[in-house]
This record gives structure tokens, sequence and C-alpha cells, in this order.
């Protein structure tokens, strides 16, 4: 289930915890299984991560589900990660994630038909004072407006 | 050291580090809470029980607020009261409002709660959230709208049962409490999860729907299918036991219960208990009146064996789960009649080689050892009490190490040495030689030609160096070959390195039926001379020869003979019973019969009838009692079974003679079975429990082998043995088939 490239690089970070706590490393394999099964996570996949950290299944699936950065649907090349907690919020994030929504013709939590982008709506990023801000890959994109957001999409290929 | 603190202005002392809730609970000041339990982990999470603390800016949750000297604690004030309503009405606004239809209604701590702090109008007009129902098993119905997200049945599973199988998943108003496997729950345990749970989210599957609480009285009991003697109270409702919830009881079995505790009442209400007496006339079953049974029972006793005075060819035999004063009636009866030929132990293969380890430590000391070894016992299983015992032991560092023929599934860290039945005896007589080598004494002749192995020197130096450690000897070893050499050995390397003993193979109350001495003396024949002697009667008590015996076969045929005579008493109606006997009284089973069961600490622990026995059932030991005045025996003058009780307390316990000898050149078998029922299967009742044995664990059906037992067997996966399916075990013994079954043993049995 686990590629030996994968192993070798939870193995990784397994060596940064204690001894007998490489459980400690279940965020950080989640992240790389994830990455080699196309930006996704199933509960296969999951049991597999937990067996080998040899902790519970449901406790490798709590911090799973828990984190907005593991996906559990097919997703597109780009995740758009629209904040719409409370700073974001009252700056508007709700209307700009319909607009959104409207020109990409998807609903959160779907794929665009070519397959390239994918909406989704996280929680706070820590990026506040900001608002109304998404995620793109590693890159913030802060003090949206329409125009800024089409033209942000626009540039993705 | 011992504080001195305030609650509602009432001066109290207090251990240090005690959590306020402990000790408002101890005085009997009520806080409010729901996902404080007093034997699991704090979470602190539904904030239900928040007070108020003089000098603290904000009301405090009881459940984590340790005590302090002269801390001021109000539990009533408007700052507290204030506080616990807010809480109250975020709980109330994904609760739905259905009580009415709700199994929980009446004994629902949220509802409880509720009354006292909620409000009579909901502010929140939003939608609810609403939560798929999960099938997680036969055994607890979910309804996860219901549930306020306390964590206890969560934290029961990493906590108590030893295996996380519910987490919380999602977050925010996403989170729910779900199992991750598609099996949904399989502890051996898990019925606790339904008492823990304080909201109807987790209830009892097989009693949906049936009543509400209030309807029902609750009655002690004590569990008698294993030989810890869980407390427990029978819930019943117009003579029938609706609902079965663990009993506290700190030296037994603290507050939880085994699934198999708790789900075998189910089997009381089953079609084919036996409900009228009934006697075989020219081939032909027919039901008749108690006084026409007994005196057909008694003429039968009469032709085949009293008027010719022939006692020698009368038997005896009785399950193990039989109550004190059922077997110390039926040993009396027969004793007094001039019969010696008295047994429980049909399990056993050859009675001159059984293992009668004293058992040495009581069940709540097993938490504080710091080392045990445990030899041929799938612990959890067996005995889920005793193995939550010692996984305490095990969690607070003690080490366990396991000598059995498979890698069985521990939910704890044990050091597991995997050895064949053939070498257990000389493994442990490599111990005993490792130990007597340090202390430089000379050895007994039986070791001189031992040569310690590697996993023996391990195993000496383990005992070694544990100050506190207990050998646990279990039941996969009652019918190996070198049975009293392993109880032997035992005893002497628990002597020398100071060790406790645990005996796991007097199941049930086998240890109550030792103190009546229901056992052969000298001149007597054991079960297994019985069935081998061409007896001419048998007075039987809840046998059930498919399963009773280690060998249904040979037992079956002892009885079908043509010229002898079986008085059967029985709690259920069997194929088999009907065939051999010739007259069939209907017994009470467990829960319908008053009684005693003693435990393995010798504790006896006595009971009441929690409801009546159906149709024209009656307690075995009336009808013990009644066919001895028909008897004419003097000297069975009871009116209850508390005087059986007490003429049992006062009689002195006959000692028997045990071989102490150890022989480790007796022959051993090239291929052993280890047939071990499943533990939904081990005794009658439980074999009628309809929701236990649709559980994984009562679904077990598998013989274990090795790849090279298999190959020598020419056996594959697709295969049988014995009429069981073969599982093929890369970690497992050779020369050994583990069977755990769900079926009859007369398929073939251990051989």
């Amino acid at each position: 289930m686990i590629s030996d490239n994968a192993k070798k690089q939870i193995d990784s970070w397994i060596a940064k915890y204690p001894q007998g706590k490489q459980s400690s490393a279940v965020m950080e394999a989640l992240k790389v299984v994830q990455a080699e099964n196309n930006n996704q996570l199933n509960h296969d996949l999951i049991q597999a991560v937990a067996d080998y950290l040899d902790m519970p299944g449901i406790a490798a699936a709590e911090v799973a589900t828990f984190y907005e950065n593991y996906n559990h649907k097919p997703v597109g090349k780009h995740i758009i990660r629209f904040c719409h907690n409370i700073s974001c919020m009252l700056t508007g994030a709700d209307d700009l994630i319909s607009h959104l929504e409207t020109k990409l013709g998807v609903k959160t939590g779907e794929v665009t038909k070519d397959g390239l982008i994918s909406v989704k709506k996280v929680e706070c990023l820590g990026a506040c004072v900001g608002a109304p801000m998404f995620q793109i890959g590693d890159q913030y994109y802060e003090n949206l407006t329409t125009d800024k957001v089409d033209e942000i999409v626009d540039g993705l290929k | 050291m011992i504080v001195e603190i305030e609650i509602d202005g009432k001066l109290i002392n207090a251990n240090t580090g005690e959590m306020v809730i402990a000790v408002t609970d101890r005085e009997g000041i009520s806080v409010p809470r729901f996902c404080y339990h007093k034997k699991l982990s704090i979470s602190a999470s539904c904030r239900m029980c928040l007070v108020d603390v003089e000098g603290a800016p904000k009301p405090q949750p009881a459940c984590s607020t340790p005590v302090a000297e002269g801390m001021k604690i109000h539990t009533q004030n408007e700052k507290a009261i204030a506080s616990q309503k807010a809480v109250m009405e975020f709980l109330l606004i994904n609760h739905p409002l259905d009580c009415p239809i709700c199994d929980q209604g009446g004994e629902c701590e949220l509802q409880d709660v509720a009354i006292e702090y909620g409000s009579d109008v909901s502010r929140f007009s939003e939608g609810k959230r609403i939560v798929a129902p999960s099938d997680i098993g036969p055994l607890i119905q979910t309804d996860m709208t219901r549930c306020i997200h306390c964590t206890r049945c969560v934290r029961f599973g990493s906590e108590i049962a030893g295996i996380m199988e519910m987490g919380a998943t999602g977050r925010g108003e996403e989170l729910k409490i779900e199992p991750f496997l598609a099996e949904g729950i399989t502890s051996e345990l898990s019925g606790n999860m339904i008492d823990v749970c304080p909201v109807g989210a987790l209830t009892s599957k097989p009693f949906r729907y049936e009543l509400r609480s209030w309807q029902m009285s609750s009655v002690e009991n004590i569990a008698r299918h294993d030989l810890v003697g869980s407390n427990l109270y029978a819930q019943t409702y117009k003579g029938n036991v609706k609902r079965v919830v663990s009993g506290d009881n700190d030296a037994v079995n603290e507050t939880w219960i085994s699934d198999r505790d708790r789900f075998s009442y189910e089997g009381l209400t089953h079609e084919n208990r036996l409900l009228f007496p009934q006697i075989k006339v020219e081939g032909q079953w027919k039901e008749v009146e108690w006084d026409v049974a007994l005196d057909f029972a008694i003429k039968g006793l009469n032709n085949n064996i009293l008027n010719s005075r022939n006692l020698a060819k009368l038997g005896g035999l009785a399950s193990n789960t039989a109550t004190i004063e059922e077997l110390h009636l039926m040993q009396k009866l027969l004793r007094e009649m001039g019969c010696e030929n008295i047994d429980h132990r049909l399990n056993v293969k050859d009675l001159n080689n059984t293992m009668h380890l004293k058992s040495t430590i009581k069940l709540i000391e097993l938490e504080s050892v710091d080392h045990a070894l445990v030899i041929g016992a799938n612990l959890r299983l067996e005995q889920p009490m005793i193995n939550h015992r010692l996984r305490k032991a095990q969690l607070s560092g003690a080490n366990i190490t396991t000598l059995n023929v498979k890698d069985f599934d521990f939910n704890y860290k044990v050091d597991s040495h995997i050895t064949s039945p053939n070498e257990i005896a000389n493994t442990l007589a490599g111990v005993l030689k490792t130990l007597i080598d340090k202390t430089k004494q000379e050895f007994p002749e039986y070791l001189s030609d031992v040569i310690p192995s590697e996993h023996s020197v391990t195993l000496a130096n383990n005992l070694l160096e544990a100050n506190n450690s207990v050998l646990i000897l279990g039941e996969h070893l009652i019918n190996n070959a070198q049975a009293s050499s392993i109880s032997n050995l035992t005893a002497e390397i628990a002597k020398l390195t100071n060790s406790s003993t645990l005996n796991l193979t007097a199941t049930a109350n086998s240890l109550g039926a030792q103190q009546v001495n229901f056992m052969p003396n000298s001149q007597g024949m054991n079960a297994n001379e019985m069935l081998d002697a061409d007896m001419r009667a048998f007075i039987l008590l809840d046998i059930y020869p498919e399963y009773d015996f280690h060998h249904s076969a040979a037992a079956l045929n002892a009885l079908s003979s043509d010229d002898v005579f079986v008085i059967s008493l029985n709690s259920f109606g069997s194929e088999l019973v009907s065939q051999y006997s010739d007259v069939m009284l209907p017994m009470a089973a467990m829960f319908e019969t008053s009684g005693t069961h003693m435990n393995i600490n010798g504790k006896a622990q006595s009971f009441r009838a929690s409801v009546g026995a159906p149709g024209e059932a009656k307690p075995a030991w009336k009808i013990l009692k009644v066919l001895a005045d028909l008897l004419e025996l003097p000297s069975f003058h009871y009116e209850n079974s508390t005087q059986v009780m007490s003429e049992v307390a006062h009689q002195s316990i006959q000692t028997h003679e045990y071989d102490a000898s150890i022989d480790l050149s007796k022959q051993t078998v090239t291929l052993e079975t280890i047939w071990m029922h499943s533990p939904y299967q081990s005794d009658v009742l439980l074999r009628h429990a309809k929701s236990l044995n649709a559980s994984q664990i009562g679904q077990m059906n598998t013989a274990s082998m090795s790849v090279t037992t298999a190959q020598s067997l020419s056996l594959n996966n697709k295969d049988t043995y014995l009429g069981v399916p073969v599982e093929i075990d890369s970690i497992m013994a050779d020369q050994c088939v583990f069977v755990n079954s769900n079926q009859a043993t007369n398929a073939g049995g251990s051989q």
C-alpha cells in the first residue's frame, strides 16, 4: 500500500520523535501518502499509515478528517482553500466564494470538468490581517476582491 | 496529604491531587456532568460541571480542577448555575427532541440534567444536525444524532477495552463519533459502552424498544459463565429478564462486565427451553406431572440399582456451571445412597493427570504485579475480566510474557514465546533448572537430563528480575499429556521465585464443586472411568454431551446403551439428551435460581433468583431435595437454599491427594489438538443467546495450524479439520492444532 519511497520519507519523520512515539509522525505520514495517491486519501491508505505507525486506524482517521489539508474526494490540480472563518466571513468571503463557484461552474468540494481546479472551504488559516483570503498550494492570496479572484484563477494552468 | 476546602459553605477534608468532582461525589453534593466517569481519564470536554471557585476569574470544570488548601467552591451560586445553564443550552442545540421514542428515556443523564438546568423554550431556530446511523454489530444500537460528544465510549475503548474502535472524526459541527472499521465494534467488553453512554446514542440492541427503565425491577445477581463471578443487575419485567447491566464491586469486576455476562440472558427465553417433566415410555416421550416423573425416576433407580444394591454401577455427573447448593445436594444424595461415582470434570482427558495448582493471588492484586508469565491461555476471550486486570498491570509497566501455541491477540504489549504443547513441560523444567543453578543447590533427579533452552533462560531471568510476579496457567493445558508435571513445575518455580500463581483451568464454578467435594474418593470412579464401566444408571445435572465432554462420542456411547437408566436434569432440551435419557426433569437456569458461586479467589457469592423458571421448571436444588425425600434419605430437611449453603459452610473440605511427581519422560503426542469452544459457546445458556452468537467473536470457527503441520496433514486453507475450517497461521508452533470453534465437539472433538 505504501511505496518504499514514501516509507523512507515517513521513516525520516519518525526519527525526529523519541523512540516509541512514532505515531507523532502521523500528520506528515498522511501527507506523504496522500501526495503519492493523486493528492487524495482513502480508508485503506489511512489504515496502512496507521499500521505502519502501530496505532489504531480510527486514531489516524481522526487526524485525517480533522484537518482540511487531507482530501477524501477527488481534487483538481490546484486546490483553492478558501477561508470562511470569522474575519474572512465578516469581510465578505461568502460572496467571494459564491462568485468563484459561479465563475468555475462548480460547488465547493467539487472539481472543474477539466480537472484543473477544486474549491474547498477551510477554517482559519491565520491570515486574518489580510482577510478575505485563500490559499493555493503554498501561496497565500490576501485582501481578495472579485477582480483579484478572477485574475488569480485565470492565471492557473 | 490532606487539605481543607470549603464547598457551599461546608468545610471538607480532601486529598491533594483529587479533583473537585471526586470530593463532591463523595460528599453527596450533586454536580451535573456528562464526560466525567470515575474509571476513565478526564477529558473536561462537556463543560457541564462548571463550578465557581473563589479567586478564579471564570467558572472552573469540577472534573479537572484539583483541590488546594483553602479553596472555596460554590456549586450552587448564581455564577455556577448560570454557567451550567448556558452549557446545557449549547448541548441541547443539536440534541433531537425524540425522548418519547428513545430507549434511554427515563434513565438518561441528559434528560435528568435538562429538567434541572434546561430552558423550556429553545432560542435556537436553525436546523439541527443529523447523523446517519451506522450498524456497529448485533449488540449495540447506535442513534448518533443523539450523541453529545462526551467521548466516554472513545475513552472506554482506548483505556479499558484496550482497542480503540470508536473515534471522533471530522470537526466542529461535522464531528461524529463512529468506528473506523466496517466490522463495527468487536471488543469482548463492548457492552460497557452502553452503560457509559450518558444519552441514547449507544443503547442495547437486543433490548431495543422493549421497555422503559422504570417498568423493570433491578435484582442483584452473579454471572456464572466464568471463574470471576462478576456482579450484575438483572432487570426484570413480568417474570422475564429483559436486560442485564453491570454492578459495582472493586474486588471482583470493578464496574465493568464482559459481553458474555451482559447478553447471555437472551438464552432464557429460547424456544429450546425444557418446560415440562417428560418420561420415555416404550421409546416415546410423554409430558407428565412432576410426581409421575419423579416416581418414574425412582422406579428406574430401584430396578437398575437399588433393588440389587448395585451402587457401584450408579454414576452422578454435573456441569461445572451448577451452583454450590446444587452440587452439594447432588453429592449428598449420591453418597447417602452409598454411591461414590461423582464427578464434574467432564472435559479432562486424563483425570490422573490434572492440574491442581492453587491460586494464590487476589484479582485486585493482579493489577500491581510487575511480571506475569501466562502459559496456555488466550486471556482476552477466555477470561476477559482477568485480562483487564493484567492489562492494567502492563500499562503501569509490568512485563508480561506468554508461552502459547499461537500469537494470540492481546490488547497490550506481551513478550510472546511460541511453544508447542509438547515443549511446555520441558521449557518450564529448563526454567526450574536455571533457577536452581543460580542458587547452587542440587538438582532433583528429574532435571538431570534437562538442558535449558534459550527460552527457558530468558523466562528464568525475567522471573528473577521481578519483585512481584505471577504465574498463570490457562485452559489450553487441561488436556496436555504432561498437565500434572506442568502444574507441579509451576508450583516449584513459584516457590523458588516467590511468585504468586493463578490457575484458570478450574472454570466456571469448579472451585465450588471442589469445595463440596463433587469428586470421587478413592473407592469411586471419575467421569472417564464411569463412561467406560458399563454403568446401569446415571443422574446428570445440566449436561449436554456434544459440548461438555472432551470426547463426546465415547460419552454418548456409554449413556445410550440400552440397559442404562438415565435421569437428566436439564435447563434446555437437546436432541442428544432425549436420545439417551429415560426421564428429563426441567430445571431453572442462571437468573432463575438462588444459589452460590465460588470465584477464583475462593470468594463465595450468593444470589437470589431474579425471575421464576418458565413452564414447570424448578430450581435444581429443590428437585434434588424431593428426589432425596422420595428415596427416603434422612437429613434433607431444607426449606430454602440458604440452609443448604450454611450446611456447606459448616462442613470440612475433604482434601484430595494429588500426584506431586514430575515425570518429563512421559510420552507426548505427535499432534495435539487443543479444542476451545468459542467464548459464547462455553455453557448452555450462552449457546442459546442469539445476539452474542451473531457477533464476530460468536462466529469464530477456525482450526489454526502451522504451515508444517498443515503439510503433514495434507491440508490447506480450503479444507476442514474435525469439521472446522483450517486457517494456516505463519506464527504458530508445530505439532499442534488450535481449534476455536462455535460448533459441538461431536464432529470429532479432541481425540
